[in-house]
């Protein structure tokens, strides 16, 4: 493998100083949520992911990498969930929208590529084949990843939601807590092999966590004790004094 | 050494002018929250510059309040500059409303500074705009000296031996450096003859480069003194297009280039630029050029938003009609740059490399089209969310981190619709589900059409009733939310309001 750049400094700084340098090569992934490494360990430079849905799964992909400190951009998506992006972990001061770009979507896809580490895109019906390409060698050249709600040729990961239910809410009371959702991911990222994984896509406080068997239950307790906080309150506040 | 004699004309409360205010009815202008012009009524009230809306509101209730417009200030204000041209060249644009030009040519043309001082103010006069006009040493002084002439005759002489007695009375919060005169008179440095008095080196010491700059000008001096610089050296920055441009958008944005070149070129020889002169030519041969003041202190982004409102100005009054062949950017008197220090780790070139990104898209689609998302207070999912477009600071109106009681609860709805979209709620019998005024649901909700999509309820919750805005008449709502639960895994924020239902949010 061929130096980089990067690589050759921090040998040589190495070399002078006696220490080890720490250096992240240029080809390194994007993080992606803890949550989420069980189904992709992590976003490629200058590939594309696709998910089958405008919801939480696709602001989780943005999350991880906000939470890194990387920028975000968001195309064709005037109903993307912000407060939600921002329960999951999002930092909404790298977060750039670009709600409305009319027929003009590729070439705000692709300033926005050049610039930023991740791009939310929800392309049109069928994008051409060309501009699929197009962009797709612009995310490689300037080592940027795509998420695009929607079918996209080429893409190396595909993520949906195969089924999912929501908790807390029951016949006229109650309200939404969580939501156990089945995620399956395929793809080149994951050698071919069909992935898949239990999540609370959102839990309780909008993050995403594990929800397989074994932790549903551990899930269950904290809600217990959410509860049980929100109906002692009260109680605990009152002076033991004035009871006695 | 004394700076050369300035003429300073003013026109005051300028947005308002140009936004066709009348003096006698109160009107303000915002900007971002805060009053920035008044008209002569509104200041009677009481109103005054850097208020809040609700304080400005507060003296005069009646107030008529206009958002900023930077674009149509400058606009109108190129009929004011080129009356001005008629009797002096050279005219150099402070802001929309200030003007300034070299006083020592055209007086010594017409015989003297009060004839020609006389004959710009007249000549303004003439097209109806209201303005006053001073002359003194240096443009600070010149401009003190124009407000000071607008209570009289409109026209105020400051011979160049009493400027300092000239400027030694008025507080020095006219320098138009807050941080700095905040300090000063809390040490009890209340004008500038006091500042004046203080010994150069000390306060260089104590308050820095602005406080050099307050001193000099304090003193009747230059801001910044001038810098010798060998007449050869081109410091302008210049494009050609090859096939004349129609629109000014692709212009705009080589501006921007232009005005980092010209930046880099100054940077390179640590040099700041007083004004910049913007000179732009079309394919039939005309030349049109304008001065912008800079100070060293405009971005180049700044600069390129100057260079639009003037070519704005210049197609709008029809000086400039064919398509642009050239567009050259050069800086006008440079100075020896005595620094803003900029943070050494601030903005990272990822960063930059974001801003040049969204200011390309910007140009491409419009100001408003690439926004930055800010949490901000309300109970409904559309209000939690304010966009802010690039480049602008806006705080939202209303805070995030109050307590905002009936705020749909956590966990957030990843999908919000900018606008509610209909829907109807069927009961297990397929009548519709009412809600009366008391929180009443007629029927357990079983079936949510959406669209041309329909769905089985499986679990609600609600209704929440929303009461909210009744003491004011455009935006009061009452209406009742409820959370749904469908057989395809989803749930839905409803809203009913007079019977009406709508899909506020998608939890998916």
């Amino acid at each position: 493998m061929v130096a980089t750049k990067r690589q050759r400094a921090a040998a040589a700084l190495a070399r002078t100083t006696g220490a080890e340098v720490d250096v992240i090569p240029e080809d390194a992934g994007i993080p992606v949520l803890p949550a989420l490494q069980g189904l992709v360990p992590e976003l490629r430079r200058g590939q594309a992911v696709e998910v089958d849905d405008a919801g939480v799964l696709a602001l989780a992909l943005l999350a991880g990498p906000s939470r890194a400190g990387s920028w975000c951009g968001v195309v064709r998506m005037p109903e993307c969930g912000v407060a939600a992006a921002s329960e999951l972990g999002c930092d909404l001061d790298r977060l750039l929208l670009v709600d409305e770009p009319g027929d003009r979507w590729v070439d705000v896809t692709a300033a926005l590529l050049e610039a930023v580490d991740v791009v939310l895109l929800r392309p049109p019906a069928r994008p051409p084949t060309g501009v699929v390409r197009r962009l797709v060698a612009l995310a490689r050249k300037s080592g940027s990843a795509l998420v695009v709600v929607g079918a996209w040729e080429g893409s190396s990961l595909r993520m949906q939601v195969e089924s999912s239910s929501w908790s807390g809410i029951d016949q006229g009371h109650g309200r939404l807590r969580g939501r156990r959702a089945k995620v399956v991911a395929k793809g080149r990222l994951t050698g071919g092999r069909t992935r898949s994984s239990w999540l609370w896509l959102p839990g309780p406080d909008g993050s995403i966590s594990s929800a397989e068997l074994a932790s549903v239950s551990s899930m269950q307790e904290r809600l217990a004790a959410r509860a049980a906080t929100a109906g002692a309150g009260p109680a605990e506040g009152t002076d033991p004094a004035e009871v006695a | 050494m004394a700076p050369p004699r300035a003429l300073v004309l003013w026109c005051p409360d300028w947005p308002l002018t140009a936004a066709g205010a009348d003096p006698a009815v109160p009107a303000i202008v915002l900007t971002s929250g805060q009053v920035s012009a008044c008209t002569a009524a509104a200041r009677a009230t009481g109103v005054r510059r850097g208020q809040r809306l609700r304080d400005a509101q507060r003296y005069c209730p009646d107030v008529m309040v206009l958002d900023e417009d930077p674009e149509g200030e400058a606009r109108a204000f190129e009929q004011v500059v080129a009356v001005i041209e008629e009797t002096c060249p050279r005219v150099e644009v402070v802001r929309p409303g200030l003007a300034a030009i070299p006083a020592r040519g055209p007086s010594r043309y017409y015989g003297g500074e009060q004839v020609v001082g006389s004959m710009v103010r007249d000549a303004v006069l003439s097209q109806d705009f209201v303005c006053a006009v001073g002359v003194a040493d240096g443009t600070f002084a010149a401009n003190l000296a124009a407000r000071a002439a607008f209570d009289d005759d409109g026209l105020r002489l400051v011979p160049s031996s009493s400027t300092a007695e000239f400027l030694a009375p008025h507080p020095v919060s006219v320098l138009e450096m807050p941080e700095l005169t905040g300090v000063l008179v809390r040490l009890g440095i209340r004008t500038l003859g006091e500042l004046a008095a203080l010994p150069p080196r000390d306060v260089l010491a104590r308050f820095g480069s602005e406080g050099a700059v307050a001193h000099r000008l304090a003193t009747g001096q230059e801001a910044r003194p001038p810098a010798a610089r060998t007449a050869d050296e081109d410091l302008s920055a210049h494009l050609e297009f090859g096939p004349p441009v129609e629109q000014s958008e692709p212009v705009v944005f080589a501006a921007k280039t232009l005005a980092d070149q010209m930046h880099a070129k100054l940077a390179e020889r640590g040099l700041a630029c007083v004004r910049v002169e913007v000179e732009a030519g079309t394919a039939d041969g005309e030349t049109r050029s304008r001065l912008w003041r800079h100070d060293g202190l405009l971005s180049s982004l700044a600069v390129a938003e100057r260079v639009r409102w003037q070519l704005d100005a210049w197609r709008t009054a029809g000086q400039l009609t064919g398509n642009l062949t050239h567009l050259r950017l050069a800086p006008d008197q440079v100075v020896i740059d005595t620094g803003r220090q900029m943070s050494l780790w601030g903005q990272s070139e990822n960063d930059e490399q974001v801003a040049r990104a969204a200011t390309r898209i910007q140009v491409m689609l419009g100001h408003t089209a690439v926004t930055r998302p800010r949490l901000a207070g309300g109970r409904g999912p559309v209000e939690r969310v304010v966009r802010v477009p690039w480049g602008d600071s806006v705080v939202p109106a209303l805070p995030a981190d109050r307590p905002w009681p009936g705020r749909v609860p956590q966990p957030s709805p990843s999908v919000v619709p900018p606008s509610p979209r209909p829907a109807r709620v069927l009961d297990a019998v397929g009548a519709h589900v009412a809600v009366s005024g008391r929180s009443v649901v007629s029927a357990p909700p079983a079936r949510l059409i959406v669209g041309k999509e329909e769905h089985a309820v499986t679990g609600w919750a609600g209704p929440w009733p929303v009461r909210e805005y009744w003491w004011e008449r455009s935006r009061r709502r009452r209406c009742a939310r409820f959370q749904v639960s469908t057989d395809d895994g989803r749930a839905w924020l409803l809203a009913v309001e007079d019977g009406q239902w709508s899909v506020e949010a998608v939890y998916a």
